[in-house]
């Protein structure tokens, strides 16, 4: 009788091992599922973690570091600002929003709401795009005729987005009083929170024109034809409102703005006590996150390498029966990649209750594009990939190690 | 028919352990044929399962001048050769093809019912179903053990599924150790008797150990005897057969 057989090629042999694998993890599916909940144990606190850093711990910290009252350089008093050296300003890197703005006593104006209630004396503060008070999504005052209210002044006037309310700018010319009624349109009211005070934000251009027609020019803009002849030199500006791009921007633009021979005003212990709230903050974050990770991937990897130890004399069996090193190795990986991927899987589900609840029970505190806990999806897809390495070396590793020892030591364990 | 040596051992050593606790054992000269039946025999410790884990290819020799299997009709393999090289792939290749082991602590593997570990060998080689199987099942009366997994079986019956485990793959060479320990004297024969049967049945040849020198020689054994031997601290014995 002459039966020649062929051994069959590793890639075979690869699917019985993985088929094997399966099988044995059935077989003990108390272990497997232990294994499973002791590395979503871990790895579900981590989770919920990182996304309290990139919800609530960022969002609050932005918040910090983006609010434009410590970002801005106030400049003090009336100065002779050419309109080239404001925009060598606007030019620069650190320089998040600048605007002329006129003369702080010229700068103030009566308003008229829709049904006649009045605010008299209120600012007027000159806007363009890209104003740090203005929210991103409030369309910009671009015309002579438009206007964003504060919070207080809308309320004084009862008037809200689209309604008309009138400007009424007096002046002394030639001995005698006169006043000019300039008809505006509500484009925007700010919330509350961005600026507390009486106030009109209006382009540049209306606050140019209302200061020369204080200064007793003519102002056709406005219909005002009555008055001096515009002037033909350059004019200047009394101030500007400035704000840095970042914190720490502030200190090095109130220099320059200070080499430059002005006085400027920062909120300098209000920046430093953010910068220090962020640092301690990303400091606490990355010593948990440290211990966390360092934890969890030293557990899994015990427990996984643990495991396979566990199998050496089933392993030896195998080998006996003629599994080759790669199949052998593929057992326990196999069965290391199932329990990563239960694992992860339980984790995602754990932290998606966590976080909703979170995000329901904060909701409150936050915008409405705010989250209290966030995963994106990069960390989470890291957190997986480190986690599958990890559960793969371990188990790999181990297998090796059981396949570098003759079967016959294996198989006589106890 | 009884020409061909299946098994060739040449100058083949191996120990266990470091002196004083060191076991050497020493095949000078060894020599199995097609369709033998050999039994090793000896006290217990004297290193018939260290003969046998050689013979399996589950340990590796310290030095073996020679060291030659013979499948069913192929050429001899040089398993010294394969050794000396660390080709285990390879070795395994030739354990999985030819050599059926019956191990003295049962082997069997938890996770699988008796039927799949009887099956496992035929699987991982990709062989087609066949009726020998069913012949061992039949023979070695353990049809109604087929669905339950090895901690249900007693200890007699755990090692007649490894019997059957080791022979379902048609091996050319089957090793045994002690396949009859945990039964009582009568079965212990019907079942050796059985297990020769069988082995000529395939056309194999069986090393078996026993400590049973009765039922050996009225079962027609050739007995290899362990000769225990002084070499340095340790203990050392010597096969020669
Ligand atoms: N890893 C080891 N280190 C040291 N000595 C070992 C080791 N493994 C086995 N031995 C020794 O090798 C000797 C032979 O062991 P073996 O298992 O081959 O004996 P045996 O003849 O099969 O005994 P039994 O009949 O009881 O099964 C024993 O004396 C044992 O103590
Ligand atoms: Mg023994």
């Amino acid at each position: 009788m002459t039966k020649r057989r062929r051994h069959p090629g590793p890639v075979r042999q690869l699917r019985h091992a993985a088929a094997l694998a399966w099988r044995d993890m059935l077989h003990e599916w108390k272990v497997s599922l232990c294994l499973v909940l002791a590395l979503a144990a871990v790895l579900a606190p981590l989770l919920v973690l990182f996304g309290l850093k990139s919800g609530i711990v960022s969002t609050m910290t932005e918040r910090l570091k983006s609010d434009p009252r410590n970002l801005e350089i106030v400049v003090k008093g009336n100065n002779k600002l050419q309109a080239d050296w404001i925009n060598a300003l606007r030019a620069r890197q650190d320089v998040g929003f600048v605007v002329a703005r006129t003369r702080s006593l010229a700068a103030t104006t009566g308003l008229r709401g829709p049904d006649g209630q009045s605010a008299p004396n209120t600012d007027m503060m000159p806007t363009a795009a890209g104003d740090p008070i203005l929210p991103a999504t409030m369309p910009v005052p671009a015309s002579l005729r438009e206007v964003v209210l504060s919070h207080t002044v809308a309320l004084k006037l009862e008037a809200s987005t689209g309604d008309r309310v009138d400007a009424i700018v007096s002046r002394r010319y030639q001995q005698r009083s006169e006043a000019v009624t300039i008809p505006l349109t509500v484009i925007g009211v700010l919330p509350e929170a961005a600026f507390v005070r009486d106030a009109v934000f209006l382009s540049l251009p209306l606050l140019i024109a209302t200061e020369n027609y204080r200064d007793g020019f003519r102002v056709p803009e406005l219909d005002v034809v009555n008055g001096d002849p515009p002037r033909a030199d350059a004019r200047t500006f009394a101030g500007v409102r400035l704000y840095a791009r970042t914190l720490d921007d502030v200190a090095t633009l109130a220099q320059f703005v200070r080499d430059h021979g002005y006085d400027v005003r920062t909120r300098a212990k209000e920046i430093e006590t953010v910068k220090a709230i962020d640092r301690v903050l990303s400091f606490i974050f990355f010593v948990i996150a440290g211990v966390g990770i360092t934890g969890f991937l030293l557990s899994l990897a015990a427990s996984l390498w643990a495991n396979v130890d566990r199998k050496r004399r089933d392993l030896a069996m195998l080998r006996l029966m003629g599994l080759g090193t790669g199949p052998l190795v593929a057992f326990p990986a196999a069965q290391a990649l199932l329990v990563a991927i239960g694992g992860i899987v339980l984790s995602l589900a754990l932290y998606a209750g966590v976080s909703a609840v979170f995000n329901t029970v904060l909701a409150a505190n936050l915008n409405r594009d705010e989250f209290v806990c966030r995963l994106y999806a990069g960390d989470g897809a890291i957190a997986a990939l480190l986690t599958i390495v990890f559960a793969l070396g371990a188990s790999m590793v181990g297998g090796y190690r059981v396949a570098k020892i003759d079967p016959a030591e294996s198989l006589r364990e106890l | 028919m009884s020409g061909d040596a299946v098994v060739t051992l040449r100058d083949v050593a191996r120990t266990r352990g470091t002196e004083p606790d060191s076991f050497t054992l020493e095949v000078p000269s060894l020599t199995v044929y097609q369709g033998e039946c050999v039994a090793l025999t000896g006290p217990s410790g004297c290193g018939k399962s260290t003969m046998l884990d050689l013979l399996g290819l589950v340990l590796e020799p310290d030095r073996a001048k020679v060291f030659s299997l013979r499948g069913h009709g192929d050429d001899a393999i040089d398993v010294a050769e394969l050794w000396q090289d660390n080709r285990v792939d390879a070795l395994a290749a030739v354990r999985a093809v030819g050599i059926g082991y019956v191990l003295q602590t049962g082997g069997l593997l938890p996770f699988l019912p008796t039927r799949d570990n009887i099956l496992l060998s035929p699987t991982l080689l990709d062989m087609q179903e066949n009726d020998l199987v069913d012949h061992l099942i039949d023979r070695l009366r353990i049809g109604h053990l087929l669905r339950k997994k090895p901690r249900a079986l007693s200890i007699g019956e755990r090692q007649r599924v490894a019997i059957a485990r080791a022979l379902a793959h048609q091996p050319a060479l089957l090793l045994a150790d002690e396949p009859t320990a945990a039964l009582d004297p009568v079965h212990a024969i019907e079942v050796t008797e059985l297990l020769l049967e069988l082995v000529s049945d395939l056309d194999a040849t069986a090393i078996i150990v026993s400590h049973d020198w009765d039922m050996i020689r009225s079962l027609g054994f050739r007995e290899i005897r362990a000769v225990p031997m002084k070499r340095g601290a340790g203990s050392a014995t010597r096969f020669e057969g």
